[in-house]
């Protein structure tokens, strides 16, 4: 009796799954699926390309500027993003965020906005991806496919025929459930396919073992979220009775989830939880600068004998001290070794400032998402952008690897400069040499008379052959190379919320339509 | 006839689920937005204000000499617009900060805190709703129009009597277009009531008179999707198919050409990066100061005594004058790439009606993109101003060198501008000037042409397929 049941399901799994093969609007919506993503992934591929090369050069002139660096007070070097290889599926924040951070003794990174510098114009129009397809076509050919599977059986009669057998309604409804999860599969398999392949297509395109574990569970996202939409249609049409109403409801129900809700939900929340006023945090950084302004003040060091001035330019727009006078050489070791530790100091505290900041930001966001849950489209968006690695979470995560890579710097550099007191912080010149040429160049312009003089020029010029200047990169060899590490069991578990919600939508609307259908009048 | 073609079509819409479903959506739609603009409104004017107010006590403070006034970076920041409540065109993420003295208008720069993390989102107002929602009902209530007709067997009875077929096809154009107003009118209605009592917004003659076109253009933009509706419903022979061919159809040039066209021109345009303009500034700088004897004798070279025989004032103001007139340049030409950039996905993207009613809206209401690159060229026209106004006052001081450039030491140190005080209110003070409903219309003239062509083609496509439909 059970193998019959399960035979009965199947049966009429397979007759729901050929009629809707044969309609126009399966035909309509999976061509344009095809077509669009056949279309417009070399586009993404391409862009994808484009922003990989502008972070290789990026990295690799940043590297070259490294290795220029003379004096270790010039290391400030900047730390890029690569771009998420899977952008081209979820685009995210890709486009918004900045994707670099500097690494300064008197700054800890923070995320910032990528329009600094951007065209500040470009909002205006909104960022293309492999998911809209999804969220906008797949959704809507669900809810097409759906709406009439009760309701229009009944305008037929076939369903008063179907239900006067044996067969047990549970087993009708579960039947036209497993027909709709492969009818749609069919075009949410072929773009994952046709997607893959093109991306695969570019020789740059490289997916990693977790990146195919990411493509696997977006596939699994994509179905869970096509057959909630499905199951919509399928709990209108089991509450209506003709056809054209399921579809009505079904087309509203959609433009609630697509258009109203993503972006009532954001826009509400902008008004629920307003930012703090900028006077306000301005005013914060502000009297933190004065402090540190004021302590840096206090920081006495003479150096009022200092004689000479002759500095360089070096990397990254820094200078340093060519051939100084031991006085100036002096002063200045002490005035780094005293104020270096209170700047480090400070970078933490705007830092603490900065987070309070960003946490309203996310306060925001949260909230936002919070009222955009009722959307299975939000949802599903969510989950693509966590797993594609480009939603907020993954740029915090690459910031929080960026400032780890900060404090080995300054670690780094504290070492080597024997807590920043060292000379060879900020000049090339050894405190031996710098006061053997000030002991010479003072012999110079404190000579009594020509003779002297011309025979103290004499031994200055002496000892500078014989002591060249010598303007060397420093020796990296040590250095704390920042490597990113893309975190994907954290990328997956943070998806795993919103993916749970996905099934358990499922589930819930399962029931509902099944109390929909049990009570459903046939006639 | 037609009159009776029409009453039945209103009639039956009337009592129909999506005409209802489609009231309640757009008017709480309505009511949200008027809602959160009169909270947004009411702050941002005061924000705007408190700022203005501040630039210019800060200005008023430098007044007490001219070489001050005309150094002192103002901060011009965007007014609130009151008919952002119609068309915000985006303006939550366009720039909203101008510096300017008297030598240089820096470019348009962000000014305050958009939330970052939050998705791209689009502002609801009225373009948003009637863009995209009311379109959408408008399909929905044409796609069965005819072939639902045919359906239901009622076609054939009403073309056996003697009515020709363009009256009904008139008739039921122009019943669904009164349908559709309903709602139009009643959102539009209810977010105004909510915002005329409010002290803030202050909405005056002329903003009524664009409002007034606005609901002529928003007319204009549904009857291309119910004309559209009609054409595509007399082609198929089910409602059904009709249904998902318009559903198509209006995804695609509602909701993805618009982002397609940015993808597109993100892989086809190299954008301008800001290392390249520091580049071009930095080259051009150091071409001008490598030879800077082409400005005079001594023009690199400065002592803060005047009497000092290597100075060359007149050298040194045309050498500074030129390093900022090239700076000017250049800052002028990536601001155009900028804009051009921008305007050439958006004119890509006019494929799609919604971008073109848009595009109208935010001209006549005065918002958008236009509407910054408008203020950045009105901030640079003040910038000439000031300077000419520096230049009249300091010719009234015998002490001063005459000689307006832009070293603030040189002005400082030899006084090569007067250090005379100024009335402060005689100094020019920047006021943004909106465009006239005129030239506002000149701007929406091609877009209401476009879209006037679009239900043209509609309308002769659906008349040449409901002659030639099959009835049966």
């Amino acid at each position: 009796m059970k193998e019959k049941g399960y035979a009965m399901i199947w049966k009429i799994a397979k007759k729901e799954f050929l009629l809707n093969l044969m309609t126009f609007k399966f035909a309509v919506g999976a061509v344009a699926c095809i077509v669009l993503t056949a279309v417009f992934m070399p586009i993404l591929a391409a862009d994808y390309r484009q922003r990989l090369e502008t972070y290789n050069g990026n990295v690799a002139d940043n590297e070259a500027e490294i290795r220029n660096v003379i004096v270790y007070r010039n290391i400030r070097h900047t730390i890029y993003r690569p771009p998420a290889v899977l952008s081209a599926f979820s685009a995210g924040l890709e486009k918004q965020l900045a994707g670099s951070a500097k690494i300064e003794l008197e700054k800890v990174p923070e995320l910032s906005v990528t329009q600094r510098g951007g065209n500040p114009y470009l909002p205006i129009l909104a960022v293309f991806d492999q998911s809209l397809i999804f969220k906008i076509i797949i959704s809507i050919l669900a809810l097409l496919v759906a709406y009439d599977m009760v309701s229009g059986e009944r305008e037929q009669g076939t369903l008063k025929l179907v239900l006067s057998g044996t067969i047990a309604r549970y087993q009708v409804l579960l039947g036209k459930l497993i027909a709709g999860l492969i009818t749609l599969s069919v075009p949410v398999i072929i773009i994952f396919v046709v997607g893959l392949v093109v991306l695969l297509s570019y020789p740059m395109v490289a997916l990693s073992g977790s990146d195919w574990i990411r493509v696997g569970l977006m596939l699994v996202a994509s179905l869970a979220f096509t057959v909630v939409m499905y199951q919509f249609g399928l709990l209108f049409s089991s509450l209506a009775r003709r056809s054209a109403i399921s579809m009505v409801l079904g087309l509203f129900i959609w433009i609630i989830f697509a258009i109203v809700i993503p972006n009532a939900s954001v826009h509400l929340a902008t008004q629920f939880r307003p930012l703090e006023s900028p006077e306000k945090r301005d005013s914060r950084v502000i009297s933190l600068k004065d402090d540190l302004a004021n302590e840096l003040g206090n920081v006495k060091v003479d150096s009022s004998g200092s004689l000479i001035t002759s500095d360089e330019r070096d990397a990254f727009g820094g200078y340093y001290a060519k051939r100084r006078d031991i006085y100036w050489l002096n002063a200045e070791q002490k005035l780094n070794s005293l104020t270096i530790p209170i700047k480090l100091r400070y970078a933490d505290k705007s830092l603490s400032i900065e987070q309070s900041n960003l946490n309203s930001f996310f306060a925001q966001k949260d909230l936002a998402r919070m009222l955009s849950f009722v959307s299975p489209i939000s949802t599903y968006e969510n989950t693509m952008a966590v797993l594609a690695g480009t939603d907020i979470t993954s740029f915090v995560d690459f910031i929080n690897q960026v400032r780890a890579h900060r404090n080995e710097v300054v670690e780094y550099i504290r070492s080597k400069t024997d807590n920043f007191s060292s000379a060879s912080f900020f000049a090339i010149c050894s405190e031996e040499e710098s006061a053997e040429f000030t002991r010479l160049f003072l012999q110079v312009h404190q000579a009594k008379d020509e003779q002297a003089k011309a025979s103290a020029e004499q031994a200055l010029k002496e000892w500078e052959r014989e002591n060249p200047v010598k303007a060397e990169p420093l020796n990296l060899q040590d250095f704390p190379w920042f490597k990113y590490r893309p975190s994907p069991a954290a990328d997956l578990r943070k998806a795993m919320p919103d993916l749970a919600a996905l099934l358990i939508m499922n589930v819930v609307l399962f029931g509902m339509c099944f109390a929909a259908f049990a009570r459903y009048d046939v006639r | 006839m037609i009159r009776q073609i029409v009453f039945k079509e209103v009639l039956e819409n009337l009592l129909s689920l999506r005409f209802v479903l489609s009231v309640l959506l757009t008017t709480s739609l309505f009511v949200v937005c008027g809602y959160t603009f009169v909270n947004g409104y009411g702050e941002q004017s005061k924000d705007y204000w408190k700022k203005t107010n501040e630039n210019l006590s800060a200005l008023r403070e430098e007044s007490n000499q001219l070489y001050k006034v005309a150094f002192y970076k103002q901060g011009i920041y965007r007014k609130p617009q009151s008919l952002g409540l119609c068309a915000e065109g985006f303006e939550q993420s366009l720039p909203n900060f101008f510096k300017v003295n008297a030598f240089t208008a820096e470019l348009p720069d962000t000014e305050g805190q958009a939330n970052f993390a939050l998705p791209h989102f689009s502002h609801v107002d009225w373009v948003l709703i009637i863009s995209l929602i009311l379109s959408f009902t408008a399909l929905v209530l044409t796609y069965n129009s005819i072939c639902g007709e045919k359906e239901a067997g009622t076609l054939r009875l009403t073309l056996a009597n003697t009515i020709p077929r363009h009256k009904v096809l008139l008739g039921k154009y122009a019943g669904t277009m009164i349908t559709l107003a309903i709602p139009l009118i009643i959102g539009m209605l209810v977010s105004l009531i909510i915002i005329v009592p409010s002290k803030d917004v202050v909405i005056g003659g002329s903003e009524w008179l664009k409002i007034l076109i606005l609901v002529l253009v928003s007319l204009l933009y549904l009857s291309v999707f119910v004309l559209l509706g009609m054409f595509v419903s007399s082609r198929t022979g089910h409602s059904a198919n009709a249904m998902a061919i318009l559903l198509l159809v209006w995804i695609v040039s509602v909701i993805l050409l618009p982002s397609f066209s940015r993808i597109v021109f993100d892989v086809i345009y190299e954008e301008p990066t800001e290392q390249e303009l520091q580049r071009r500034l930095k080259e051009a700088r150091e071409e001008i100061w490598d030879n800077h004897e082409r400005y005079g004798k001594n023009a690199g070279s400065m002592s803060n005594n005047l009497s000092d025989p290597i100075n060359n004032p007149p050298a040194r103001a045309r050498l500074q004058n030129a390093v900022t007139d090239a700076t000017n340049q250049l800052l002028q030409e990536h601001h155009n790439r900028w804009l051009e950039q921008a305007l050439a996905r958006r004119n890509f993207a006019c494929l799609s009606p919604a971008v073109i009613y848009q595009r109208a809206c935010e001209a006549i209401a005065g918002t958008g993109i236009n509407r910054c690159a408008d203020l950045y060229g009105q901030v640079k026209l003040y910038r000439v101003d000031l300077k000419e106004f520096i230049r009249s006052r300091d010719m009234e001081d015998p002490d001063s060198l005459h000689l307006i450039g832009p070293e603030r030491n040189m002005a400082y140190s030899w006084r090569t501008i007067s250090h005379d005080p100024v009335d402060f209110d005689t100094v020019p003070k920047f006021q943004e000037r909106d465009l006239a409903l005129g030239q506002s219309l000149k701007l929406a003239i091609w877009d209401i042409g476009l879209l006037a062509l679009f239900n043209l083609v509609f309308f002769a496509a659906s008349f040449v397929s409901f002659l030639r439909y099959d009835v049966r």
